[in-house]
């Protein structure tokens, strides 16, 4: 009867083995990244992060609504003021005056 | 996604403010006042910087023209009922035409007054505003006898 353990030769092997990974410089980003991914940005953080570019979209809505605020005010005012001008004259012409009147 | 229409949704508000402050100031206030109260003297004070001398002076000539403009409107009136009447009873052609020539004639003597009296307005106010009076109301005197009666429900006329 053979008394000897199959496994024996299993000690030697495992106390000289040695596990050798090749190092990842860009481990620790690379973690931090996958764990923001995974976490809400805040609104402060995307607004700086676009800061340049929403910027620059602000002051042309701007720009355009100024512009055109003041178009339509004028555009409107001068409505007003040709029916002024009609009025005022309608009270200072005969013509007009003879026809309307009865 | 969420923070793209966040900030769109903000800017267009911005923009919107704006735009409507931009709006609400365009124009002098006061004469968008006058024009609101459609006061036509206020207006005329208003629109063409007239202090008080200029503007009693204009009223002034505006109050003498007025008795001008109801002579010329009864004249005006006087000749073209005669015309339709005339014309209802069947007039040879001659007395019609000459009817028609009165009525013309009188309507040419009114533009001319009418000219005359805002270029002697023009003449009081100060030379950049004269001339951007005359080229308001010029054109529509020379329009308002090729047109049919304006909008005249703005201001009833009282002589």
């Amino acid at each position: 009867m053979n008394s000897s353990n199959p496994n024996d030769f299993l000690p030697p092997v495992l106390a000289t083995w040695r596990v050798t990974p090749p190092v990842n410089p860009r481990f620790r980003s690379e973690v931090w990244a996958r764990l923001q991914s995974q976490t809400r940005e805040s609104y402060a953080t995307y607004v700086r992060s676009h800061l340049t570019g929403w910027t620059m979209v602000a002051a042309l809505l701007v720009v355009t609504a100024v512009w055109t605020g003041h178009a339509v005010g004028e555009a409107k005012l001068n409505a007003k003021r040709d029916a002024m001008v009609v009025s005022y004259l309608v009270d200072l012409d005969p013509r007009v005056q003879a026809k309307i009147r009865p | 996604m969420k923070h793209l229409l966040t900030t769109l949704a903000l800017l267009t508000l911005v923009a919107a403010a704006t735009g409507f402050v931009a709006y609400q100031r365009a124009g002098d206030p006061q004469v968008k006042a006058a024009l609101e109260q459609r006061d036509a003297m206020a207006w005329l004070k208003s629109e063409f910087s007239l202090n008080d001398a200029q503007f009693a002076r204009i009223k002034t000539l505006h109050d003498a023209y007025s008795v001008e403009c109801e002579d010329h409107c009864r004249a005006i009136q006087e000749a073209e009922k005669a015309r339709q009447d005339l014309k209802q009873a069947g007039a040879d052609p001659v007395r019609l035409a000459e009817a028609e020539r009165s009525v013309r004639e009188l309507t040419e003597i009114c533009e001319t007054a009418i000219a005359s009296h805002v270029r002697r307005c023009a003449a009081e106010m100060s030379p950049a505003a004269g001339e951007r009076y005359l080229a308001m109301v010029l054109p529509k005197i020379a329009d308002f006898d090729h047109r049919a009666a304006p909008d005249v429900g703005l201001n009833p006329h009282r002589h």
